[in-house]
């Protein structure tokens, strides 16, 4: 009989929010089950396990993933920004700010991976226009706000500062 | 007003955007057990036996549950017909059999297929006509030809009405099944404390009836059931009243004594909660030659699936809808609730207004075309009035329908679109659809109430008990609004404390459009009495009339004499009110409505919200592709407490509404009734890149029975949505949809007929 606690077992070092993290994990695990079982990190959210929902979304190396399709594994060596790094010292990053002031969030499922995505465009390109930030957030569902706030929320940064 | 009207932010927003909002399965209880549901592969089927013998040497499991390890006891709903976990037998691709909770999902998961489960396979039936004739299998053994019961409405003189018509049109209409597609995906945990009471966490619409529920099926006393606050990622009707893992989690917990968690996947997500009811529609209207309507007859088939739940009510307020939607002298209806073995339907935003209203909006450009009337003319010939009470006993005060059609069509350049030429491979269309709602609905025998409880502390502030839920509609935002408005204190000052049942007061729950409206009602009339309160106390401790003090930034102050002044606090303190501390003030709102009768006859809301909206769409010609440009909507929502929380549910309700018309499916394997749109991408969601250019307006008709003049805004946004999409594609391309979603082949077809 298969027994599924006999798994391999990986090392893995990397640095979450900007802090250093070390810990054994099954190869098969992925990163948001790491990130939510592991480190309680549960600002990621599972909304549908295979990449469709964007609901997962944390940054690897600056870059936008779905942490369900990623292997913690892959993510050794890495930089992982997850929505809980966003705010510093209880103060809001601008995006957030804007999502807050734009009714961008309703049952506030998909935020974190919105503002994830949303954050990632805006640190590649600061102005970025109205189609490149619907292309950035073109892999996330949202089922309540019909998206008008979203985009409006993260145009509002993006007409901003230099 | 300082906070009521205004773009007010979610008071969970900071909560929400920091990733710090607790949702079920964010919850880490201490020792906490991971369950997972085994469920039948066969679409109808008779359990011979069940062996679990294997399940528990498997390290890690707890236990193992079947339907013989509980109390046997179905769920109430409004036909009980479905217990937690099978006894006998399994109606549907996905019935719950048996149930394993283990130390780990990964556990709980590998264990299911240790469950050994001797079916005897039986003839299924997908199709509602089919369930209906004789000689199909039989779903429930007590519902001869699976009919759960027909629901008939007969009011003013039909036949009599038909036979005055000088036109008389008739259509068929069908709609397909649509899965809510909340962005969470069902979670429930319980715990059985020590207390014995069992606490249950389930992001839902009604504590109420998740309560009544669990309890129920758990054979436990209400008052030893308690839901507990947790965040809800979405909501839409799917948890309106309970979701049947609440049951099994519940019993785990019990059987275990320990707190036991169940999550959905994705897939068991769309594939075994309620969905929208398919419905098919037959649609016979009669009018005079100047269009106005005499009567109308709506026939339904509707496609129950497996269990009962809410099924009657949707029916019902299908009927309602109808009766009431333009004013129509008379009207008759049969809605066959009719079981098959598929996935069960439930509430749905708009609850079963969007399939009824389909076919009347569709209907109505064809009536229009048919008498050589513009259907912009046709509407405001049959248009409701304030002051009307329609066929079936809707009472309307306040109606801002034809208001809202003069601002869609003035806004959209209406006419010069409507006639426009329409040539090239590319082809603009526009079409107009309207929609009436209610704000609250006397349906059920539970009673149609809201009660908020409100204490202020001695340092001012107050904390509001608000027992329905809130699934990310701003409705926890809409009543800290209202009690900062009343009590004059800034929004900080008010916390929302909502759905537990053991410290809130019950409301019937957050649904049929109804939470802003009667929560908001109880809310307001709670603050305005612990203002009262306040001015009472202050009026005694100052030795001065309480009339002449004035409420402001948490002082009361003698308007004569501002030396004369005390802070909330010590109004509190000083009142002979207070008890422990603390000034309370509790109110119970009860509109003042009818309870639906079986007839059906009865004004079931206190107030009823109108919208129209027009639809601009282009049409490939080439491929059949229907893409919306443009939203212009206007919506009687009484007075908008929140336009920006307002703006929010109507744009919300415009992408489903646009996923309803043109993507939206649950699709069926009519050989096996497994459901193959497992997942969200083949239910084809909208997208952001989907989403056209909207223009809201809100039209304020100030009701004298909402809070400030509000109506319910929750669900009507997405009721007429599909019939204008759908009216667009004809005026487009002259393709007139008889069913959802509009195909491409379908209209690819219908313009070259010769390829098919």
């Amino acid at each position: 009989m298969l027994n599924p606690l006999e798994q391999t077992i990986i090392s893995l070092q990397l640095r979450v929010n900007g802090l250093p993290v070390q810990e054994d994990v099954p190869a098969q695990m992925t990163l948001l089950e790491f990130l939510r079982q592991r480190l309680r990190l549960t600002g990621a959210k599972e909304g549908c396990g295979s990449g469709e929902c964007g609901a997962c979304t944390v940054l690897l190396d600056g870059r936008p993933v779905n942490a369900c399709l990623v292997l913690a594994a892959e993510a050794n060596d890495a930089e992982i920004r997850t929505i809980e790094g966003e705010a510093r010292d209880g103060r809001l990053t601008p995006l957030q700010q804007a999502f807050i002031e734009h009714g961008a969030i309703q049952c506030g499922f998909c935020t974190s991976g919105m503002v994830l995505s949303a954050q990632a465009l805006l640190e590649r390109n600061p102005h970025p226009g109205r189609e490149e930030i619907v292309e950035a957030i073109a892999g996330h569902l949202c089922r309540c706000t019909g998206y008008v706030q979203i985009v409006e929320a993260i145009e509002s940064v993006a007409g901003k500062g230099s | 007003m300082k906070y009521i009207g205004k773009r007010v932010p979610e008071i969970h927003g900071w909560a929400k955007v920091t990733g710090q909002a607790t949702f079920t399965d964010d919850l880490r209880l201490p020792g906490m057990l991971h369950a997972k549901i085994l469920r039948s592969p066969h679409a109808h089927a008779r359990i011979r036996g069940i062996d679990v013998s294997k399940v528990l040497q498997l390290p890690g499991v707890v236990t193992v549950m079947t339907g013989k390890d509980t109390p046997g006891i179905k769920y109430v709903a409004q036909v009980s017909d479905m217990y937690p976990l099978a006894m006998d037998k399994v109606r549907y691709v996905g019935d719950p059999v048996a149930v394993v909770a283990a130390e780990s999902e990964e556990i709980a998961r590998e264990a299911l297929s240790l469950i050994e489960v001797d079916y005897e396979v039986l003839p299924a039936v997908f199709d509602p006509r089919e369930a209906l004739k004789q000689g199909a299998p039989q779903i429930h053994e007590d519902k001869a030809n699976n009919l759960v019961l027909t629901i008939k409405r007969d009011f003013g003189n039909v036949d009599q009405g038909f036979a005055e018509s000088d036109f008389v049109f008739e259509d068929e209409f069908s709609t397909q099944a649509v899965p809510h597609c909340n962005m969470e995906p069902r979670s429930s945990a319980a715990l059985m404390n020590t207390e014995g009471v069992l606490q249950i966490w389930s992001g839902t619409q009604s504590p109420y009836f998740v309560r009544k529920e669990v309890a129920h099926v758990c054979n436990l006393p209400i008052s030893h059931v308690q839901v507990m606050e947790i965040h809800c990622g979405g909501g839409f009707g799917s948890r309106s009243k309970y979701c049947e893992d609440e049951g099994v989690t519940a019993l785990l917990a019990i059987r275990t004594g320990s707190p036991v968690r169940i999550t959905f996947s994705r897939e068991e997500e769309m594939t075994t909660t309620r969905i929208r009811h398919p419905f098919n529609i037959h649609l016979k209207t009669g009018v005079k030659k100047d269009g106005t309507f005499v009567a109308r007859q709506m026939d339904l088939i509707v496609d129950k699936g497996a269990y009962c739940h809410y099924g009657p009510a949707v029916t019902g307020y299908a009927a309602g809808t109808a009766a009431s939607h333009y004013r129509v002298p008379h009207f008759r209806f049969t809605g066959d609730v009719v079981y098959t073995n598929k996935q069960a339907g439930g509430p749905f935003r708009g609850f079963g207004a969007p399939q009824a209203i389909f076919a009347i909006e569709s209907q109505m450009d064809t009536i229009a075309e048919k008498l050589g009337i513009d259907p912009l003319e046709l509407r405001l010939r049959n248009a409701n009035q304030s002051g009307d009470t329609t066929a079936c006993g809707w009472q309307i005060t306040t109606c801002g329908l034809e208001e809202c059609l003069q601002k869609v069509v003035s806004s959209t350049n209406w006419q010069e679109k409507w006639k426009a030429e329409k040539t090239g491979r590319f082809r603009q269309g526009i079409g107009l659809a309207t929609a009436i709602h209610v704000s609250g609905s006397n349906v059920f025998p539970d009673g149609e109430f809201s009660s908020i409880e409100i204490k202020m502390f001695l340092d001012g502030q107050v904390s509001v008990y608000k027992g329905s839920g809130d699934t990310g509609t701003w409705a926890n935002t809409v009543i800290a609004q209202i009690v900062a408005e009343e009590l004059q204190l800034p929004m900080e000052k008010v916390r929302l404390i909502s759905m537990d049942t053991e410290t809130t007061p019950q409301s019937l729950g957050s649904f049929a459009s109804r939470v802003a409206f009667e929560d908001g009602n109880a809310a307001r009339m709670a603050a305005i009495q612990l203002r009262n309160y306040l001015l009472e106390s202050a009026s005694a401790r100052l030795q001065v009339p309480g009339e002449e003090l004035q409420i402001e930034q948490g002082q009361i102050v003698y308007q004569e004499d501002a030396e004369k002044r005390i802070s909330y606090g010590d109004a509190v303190f000083h009142s002979p009110r207070c008890v422990g501390h603390l000034l309370n003030s509790f109110y119970q709102y009860v509109p003042n409505t009818v309870r639906l009768t079986p007839q059906g006859y009865a004004n079931v809301s206190a107030a009823y919200a109108f919208s129209a909206q027009a639809a601009e769409v282009e049409v490939d010609t080439e491929t059949g592709q229907v893409r919306v440009l443009r939203f212009t909507v206007a919506q009687d929502v009484g007075k908008a407490i929140n336009p920006i929380a307002v703006e929010g549910q109507i744009e919300g309700a415009l992408a489903q509404g646009m996923g309803y018309a043109l993507t939206e499916e649950l699709i069926v394997d009519p050989e096996t009734g497994r459901v193959v749109s497992d997942c969200l991408d083949r239910v084809m969601l909208p997208t952001v890149m989907d989403i056209p250019q909207e223009q809201i307006f809100l039209v304020e008709t100030c009701d004298p029975e909402g809070p400030y003049g509000a109506k319910g805004v929750g669900e009507i946004g997405l009721n007429p949505t599909a019939a204008a999409i759908a009216n667009a594609v004809h005026n487009a391309v002259g393709y007139r949809a008889h069913k959802l979603p509009i195909e491409a082949e379908d209209v690819y077809y219908f313009l070259h007929p010769e390829k098919r």
